[in-house]
């Protein structure tokens, strides 16, 4: 077991790799009833075409897969379902599936040790039938169809389009109402195997609970023994180009006002660290047009918005920056925005001021024993390792290397999305 | 966790000493009696008054100055409680052992300055803040529409056709919006002011002396003392069978909004049985609503319940195809009916005893959790966090599936997908 302190939080990370190969990453408090258990595998909706363990013929599998498959992990050949299970403790248990990762979880406060054998279990004792799997259809389907509905996750989607050429991001995580009709037991079967074997996956614990404790009902757990292959992963992923997919698209929906997308995609700089690369873009991105910026204060007096938010996002090796925001003047509105990204103008001492509240918000961070899984998370998938001296970090910003990280940003390699309120007529 | 209750005159000051957090939380707590005309007005004056002050004019300038106290953050929320409006204020602070000496000092000066300040004596900045609050509102209110699971609850309330505050809309209304002006702002800002019950609850690892010499210092009140009248709602008309309305719009899915009305419960019941009832019934991924008409007829995406106790009301919605709403309808009739005949075993009663008690242990590790559990001692009469515990024990089945009995279906609303349903 390895310690690392985060630095600067007074907290730490202890560390074990198990020799089937997982890694297992625990963060005891001493300040906390609750706990919180995430089971990650490294597999989410955009890894589609992949060589099955014991096979030597590459497949595709159909757009919402990996979805479908964490649904179906719920379905116990023992009749037993984890919801179930989870509820006998007053233990609340989900799943969810990202563009990278599917995860499984249990939060609660008691039974820490029966929860986790039993989590490590369940996640490696699939059940796949043909009836269960048809009658997994109808659920997905509507949550599909609720998705359709939603404005802002069609323009989520739309802006994705526009920016990737062949990125599988471009599809969306639960898929179509059509592709999930595709999905056998036999895919399941095949991608399960492949992608859920512990080489390739992570467990986080974190909050009340003793991690030698743990460590052993992990080493004794059964199902996760009888796991391990660590065969490696043999997947392709469609090379994606620099250039984005479409400069402008337009769309109606049955919207009151129109909304707009505005995104830009950023390939990592060569020799940048990326992490500290990350950092720098989510700095003039505030400086420019966070909470306390000029900007945001003569838009809203030229009335030209009422919502407005940005983000900013891996994926692969781009950066994506993305701009949505609710405008009577859309298109004013992103030819301003534009012309204030190519005019970079801020103070240093608002650049100071922001490290403040970035320290601030990893200390409160670090109190929440969920949002510190997401983080460490978050440095696992991104940049394959933790990054546990990230106050430092924030201290050691300077302006000049944000100058520079500025000057590299390609601010012609965007593209817009516009959304036109329609009154779609009934028949 | 030490709790302290101590009357400052003109407000009750609660403290909850404690040091599980590394931030310190402040709730000030505005209530009064609740008037429909005046819900435009609330929503507008709280989002005003956080928008920016006297002292910092502008929403940058105020930005500027919470970044310089490490992120400090002063957020607004009002809601109706049965029948009463909820005013509140947060002060969110990081305990300044990770920042610096004087934070917490300057951290309330500023949130005294966001209530004893307001932005009504520069006219040019008043009249900024004014329009893009005015247009930003306007928006909000038209785009409930977007929003189909919002949308359609909305309309259940207007449809359940009662003149009581829960049909009131939360978001407000357009023609009031258009009606409000600096003076009436001015106007029912000194009413809040000086009229409402005056609550303030803070938790954090604090030094008690410390923090009443700033409270004395900054937070100056000067309320009326008035009775308390009661904020629970009860119902004299019931239905003797549901009204159901349905309504079209172009959408995939359809979503349901039902309201079912409650008999008056004697506390106990309502803070307790009512509790248990609603978890087994439909308020968890073990429910009845959850596994029969989800999990075993893949009816819905998803299904659940859930309660306004002031109101004593009961909420179910779902998202359905249109075509399965018959017999959700009739499944949602028939587990109610089963929970009146006790067909549940002693075992859901168990598990939703011990999920209760895993909440309550939760509410441990949150901060405005802990807050709420203080607020609703005050409200509901619901006991401390062991109690709670304690009462939840003596519920039984029978006390169960008596008060089954007093729930009823008012009215079933529909908000109908009018698009082609192509995936089969």
């Amino acid at each position: 077991m390895k310690e690392i302190k985060l630095s600067g939080l007074d907290q730490s990370v202890f560390t074990e790799k198990l020799e089937n190969g997982l890694e297992v990453y625990m963060i005891p408090y001493t300040n906390k009833t609750n706990y919180s258990m995430h089971y990650i595998t490294k597999y989410g909706s955009i890894n589609q075409t992949f060589i099955p363990v014991g096979q030597k013929e590459k497949i595709t599998i159909p757009d919402g897969t990996a979805h479908f498959l964490e649904h179906k992990m719920f379905e116990q050949e023992d009749g037993m379902d984890p919801f179930t299970f989870a509820t006998q403790s007053g233990t609340s248990s989900n799943a969810s599936t990202s563009y990278q990762i599917t995860r499984y979880y249990f939060e609660g406060t008691n039974c820490f040790k029966e929860n986790l054998d039993y989590l490590l279990t369940y996640v490696h004792s699939p059940y796949f039938t043909e009836e269960n799997v048809e009658k997994e259809k109808g659920i997905i389907k509507e949550e599909i169809r609720q998705y359709d509905d939603e404005i802002d996750w069609i323009l989520d989607e739309e802006l994705r389009k526009s920016l990737f050429q062949n990125d599988a991001t471009r599809i969306d995580i639960a898929g179509t109402v059509e592709s999930i009709q595709k999905i056998t037991k036999e895919i399941l079967y095949q991608t399960y195997n492949t992608y859920y074997q512990p080489s390739n996956m992570v467990l986080f614990l974190s909050g009340c609970f003793d991690p030698k404790e743990a460590l052993s009902v992990i080493k004794k757990n059964k199902a996760l023994a009888k796991a391990g292959t660590k065969e490696p992963i043999r997947e392709e992923k469609e090379e994606e180009p620099v250039e984005v997919n479409r400069k402008e698209y337009r769309f109606s929906f049955p919207v009151v006002h129109p909304k707009v997308a505005y995104g830009i995609k950023v390939p990592l700089p060569k020799e940048m660290d990326k992490y500290k690369f990350y950092l720098y873009v989510g700095m003039i991105l505030s400086l420019l047009f966070g909470l306390a910026s000029p900007f945001r204060e003569r838009m809203k007096k030229e009335k030209k918005m009422t919502s407005f938010y940005y983000e900013r996002n891996w994926v692969g090796n781009y950066l994506i920056i993305e701009f949505y925001a609710e405008s009577p003047e859309a298109e004013s509105l992103i030819e301003e925005l534009k012309k204030e990204l190519r005019k970079g103008t801020w103070k240093e001492e608002d650049m100071n001021r922001l490290k403040k509240v970035w320290i601030s918000s990893e200390v409160l961070m670090v109190d929440n024993i969920s949002a510190t899984i997401d983080n460490l998370l978050e440095d696992l998938i991104d940049y394959q390792k933790l990054i546990p001296n990230k106050v430092e970090i924030y201290q050691s910003l300077n302006n000049e290397e944000l100058k520079e990280v500025y000057h590299s940003l390609p601010l012609d390699n965007d593209c817009v999305v516009y959304v036109d309120p329609s009154t779609k007529e009934m028949e | 966790m030490n709790y302290k209750k101590i009357d400052m005159g003109s407000y009750q000051f609660h403290i909850i000493q404690t040091t599980r957090f590394k931030s310190i939380l402040m709730r000030i707590c505005l209530r009064d009696k609740i008037k429909k005309e005046e819900i435009t007005l609330r929503n507008f004056l709280t989002n005003f008054m956080t928008y920016s002050t006297a002292t910092y004019p502008t929403k940058r300038d105020l930005v500027l100055k919470t970044q310089d106290l490490y992120a400090a953050n002063i957020s607004t929320k009002s809601y109706r409680a049965g029948n009463y409006n909820m005013i509140s204020f947060y002060l969110s602070i990081l305990n300044e052992k990770y920042t610096e000496k004087g934070m917490l000092e300057a951290s309330i000066a500023l949130l005294a300055d966001v209530l004893f300040h307001p932005n009504f004596e520069n006219d040019q900045t008043f009249e900024e803040a004014f329009r893009y609050l005015y247009q930003r509102t306007k928006m909000n209110i038209e785009s409930i529409k977007e929003d189909p699971g919002l949308y359609a609850s909305i309309r259940m309330f207007d449809e359940m056709k009662d003149d009581q505050p829960y049909t009131y809309h939360e978001h407000g209304y357009l023609e009031d919006l258009d009606q409000i002006t600096k003076e009436s702002l001015m106007a029912y800002y000194h009413k809040v002011m000086n009229e409402s019950l005056v609550d303030i609850y803070l938790i954090g690892d604090i030094d008690e002396k410390e923090i009443l010499s700033y409270m004395e210092k900054y937070m100056k009140f000067e309320t009326f003392k008035r009775p308390k009248a009661s904020q629970i709602i009860t119902h004299e008309k019931k239905r003797s069978r549901p009204r159901i309305v349905k309504e079209t719009v172009p959408s995939n899915q359809s979503k349901l909004s039902i309201s079912c009305k409650i008999d008056e419960l004697n506390e106990w019941e309502r803070n307790y049985v009512l509790t248990l009832y609603n978890m087994i019934l439909g308020n968890s991924s073990e429910s009845k609503f959850f596994r029969i008409i989800r999990e075993e007829n893949s009816l819905a995406y998803f299904i659940y319940s859930s309660l306004n106790k002031m109101d004593h009301l009961m909420l179910i919605r779902a998202g359905i195809s249109k075509e399965n709403f018959d017999k959700t309808i009739e499944l949602i009739k028939k587990l109610m009916k089963e929970m009146e005949k006790g067909n549940f075993k002693e075992e859901d009663v168990e598990i939703a005893k011990t999920n209760y008690i895993t909440l309550m242990k939760e509410i441990e590790d949150n901060e405005m959790a802990i807050i709420e559990t203080y607020l609703a001692k005050d409200l509901l009469n619901l006991g401390d966090i062991e109690e709670r515990k304690e009462e939840i024990q003596k519920v039984t089945k029978q006390d169960i599936m008596k008060i089954a009995k007093k729930i009823k279906l008012d009215t079933i609303f529909l908000l109908e997908g009018g698009l082609e349903d192509e995936g089969n």
